[in-house]
């Protein structure tokens, strides 16, 4: 059973998210309609998913992410947007998120997607990892004195096949590899990612004096 | 009449009318010092010293006058041309009949210039006339360089209006721009809200659908292929070209070109791009998107039209690379080499064709995890 908290300003989508997932045997601990709401309840609730929609009225879905996982390094947040802004799924992803799933994505898919990100698993579409891709490629092609931390090549492999559409089960397959191995590196490639981002956002706080508490 | 000036229009006027407030003030210093300097031509000194004086005050006047844009009357206008006129009609009176130079001298261009700005060539063209005909009158004999001056006056007025006209023309159509693509991250604004709440509504659809059965899984199929047409039309929208869309420098993004041909298919096709406009010669972009589009027809007629195929764009700094892979059965061992011996491989050697004009490669792969295509073509590829 997983503890998990929706959080999605179209009731309707509240309600069906909500019906799947105690179908399924899991427990909604809070809901919520925007990103106050969202913000208020988490802490009381300790939900070990947050299943959060990215449009929702402000805070929005990448500045809910980053204040959930500030406040508590273990929670999960899946991404379940009915959008195609793909800026905003990398910027939720960059801020923490370890998984994405489009709205029209089946109950049995969201329900194995909550499962798998509680487990500590990524969920990605192939559009994300596309998008992953691009954003290692543009952040190798920046100023060369970014500590970047670059994908090894069998992490690109995989992820390039994660964008062709393939299963952890058939990337296995294909390269020889545990199940096991293939998620680790797909989990390899989020981590990094938002570890690039930490330390953006860190030089960017130097570099405009934010850092300095006693100013 | 024409029409009233639109602000930017008249923000250019503002601009040069203050330019044309410093030429006076160098013009009647100019004046001054030339009278003060020949005061011997003067067969009246008092009566130049009043007629340059009194054009010293209108100067001030004027500039003052000038500077308010509902006060650039025509009255103002004929005002200024007038005095003008009056002090160069006086100069045979106050100076000598035989005098060389007229009392304002130069400093006829401020009449001459505000007509230019206000009423472009045709005000520029009218007040030269006015001088030059003046000038002609008052003289009892001309010389080469009065011809000079009344040559260049001439040229001169119709010139700076013409180009008072274009500067105001252009700063009409850069703000008509400016406008335009404020309007158009407005309406990409408010569609966005819209789109949001139709993909909220057609994913319901498609879910409620599929649990439902019967004839509502049919409806809920429809709504799901809606729901990706216009996430991909969106993803389009964020990738729109910036640079010509025409002639032999265009050019066009790739990664929205995938989208199109994606969406426009057949086979269910899930396109993967870096997130940015992946900008190449339009030429090279059609090419591709057409070779793409082949593959997913290869794809559709090999595993049925219920496959579902993945396209992923990379772009890299010396090349891009783009990839189809499908989830069909792949291609039995020994089928291409069987097909190849008979001679009819001729989708493949066409795909590899059109690649290698291009510069680049086609890699074929196949496996039980379906069938590869891996296209990469260098960035220099026209």
């Amino acid at each position: 059973m997983v503890r998990v908290m929706v959080v999605d300003d179209h009731p309707m989508w509240r309600d069906a998210v909500e019906r799947d997932l105690a179908a399924a045997g899991h427990q909604v601990v809070a809901v919520a309609s925007d990103g106050r709401e969202a913000l208020a309840r988490f802490p009381a609730a300790a939900p070990e998913v947050v299943v959060l929609d990215l449009q929702i009225p402000g805070p929005d879905g990448v500045q809910v992410t980053t204040q959930v996982v500030a406040h508590d390094p273990n929670v999960r947040v899946l991404i379940l947007s009915a959008s195609g802004e793909q800026a905003d799924v990398l910027e939720a992803i960059k801020a923490g998120a370890t998984g994405y799933l489009v709205k029209s994505a089946s109950s049995a898919d969201l329900v194995q997607a909550v499962e798998r990100v509680a487990a500590g698993d990524t969920v990605f579409t192939p559009g994300l990892a596309g998008l992953v891709l691009g954003e290692f490629r543009r952040m190798s092609e920046g100023p060369q004195d970014d500590p970047v931390d670059q994908l090894t090549e069998r992490e690109t492999e995989v992820l390039k096949m994660v964008a062709k559409g393939m299963s952890y089960k058939q990337i296995a397959q294909r390269l020889v590899l545990s199940h096991r191995t293939v998620q680790n590196h797909v989990q390899n490639t989020l981590r990094k990612l938002q570890m690039n981002n930490r330390v953006q956002l860190t030089r960017w706080a130097i570099e405009h004096g934010l850092d300095d508490d006693d100013r | 009449m024409a029409a009233p000036p639109v602000d930017s229009a008249r923000a250019v006027e503002d601009r040069l009318f203050k330019a044309l407030a410093i030429l006076r003030v160098v013009v009647t210093l100019n004046m001054v010092v030339l009278n003060a300097y020949r005061r011997d031509n003067f067969d009246h000194p008092t009566a130049g010293l009043f007629v340059t004086v009194a054009l010293v005050v209108w100067t001030g006047l004027a500039i003052w006058l000038y500077d308010d844009a509902s006060r650039r009357t025509a009255w103002l206008l004929g005002a200024d041309l007038a005095i003008t006129v009056a002090a160069m009609a006086l100069t045979p009176v106050v100076k000598t009949p035989e005098f060389n130079a007229t009392v304002p001298g130069f400093w006829v261009m401020g009449a001459l210039l505000a007509w230019a700005l206000r009423w472009h060539w045709k005000g520029g063209l009218a007040a030269a006339a006015v001088l030059s005909a003046t000038d002609l009158l008052i003289r009892d004999s001309v010389d080469q360089g009065n011809y000079g001056n009344v040559f260049l006056i001439l040229l001169g007025g119709t010139i700076v209006g013409y180009m008072c006209a274009s500067l105001q023309r252009m700063a009409a159509e850069r703000d008509a721009a400016e406008r335009a693509r404020a309007a158009a991250e407005e309406r990409t604004r408010l569609a966005r809200a819209v789109h949001d709440g139709a993909l909220q509504v057609l994913a319901m659809v498609q879910r409620r659908g599929t649990q439902a059965g019967g004839e509502w899984a049919e409806l809920g199929r429809l709504a799901g292929a809606q729901e990706r047409a216009l996430r991909s039309l969106i993803r389009q929208q964020d990738t729109v070209p910036t640079g010509a869309t025409d002639g032999p420098g265009a050019t066009a993004d790739l990664a929205g070109a995938l989208e199109a041909v994606g969406t426009a298919h057949l086979v269910r096709v899930e396109v993967a791009t870096p997130g940015t406009p992946v900008l190449l010669p339009a030429a090279v972009v059609a090419e591709l998107a057409a070779v793409v589009g082949a593959c997913l027809d290869n794809v559709c007629a090999h595993a049925g039209d219920g496959a579902t195929a993945w396209v992923l764009l990379e772009s890299g700094t010396d090349t891009v690379t783009v990839s189809v892979r499908d989830d069909g059965p792949g291609i039995p061992e020994g089928r291409l080499e069987t097909a190849e011996a008979e001679g009819r491989l001729g989708v493949t050697s066409s795909i590899r064709g059109r690649v290698a004009e291009l510069g680049g490669t086609a890699r074929l792969e196949t496996g039980e995890w379906g069938t590869e295509w891996e296209i990469e073509v260098p960035r220099g590829a026209r």
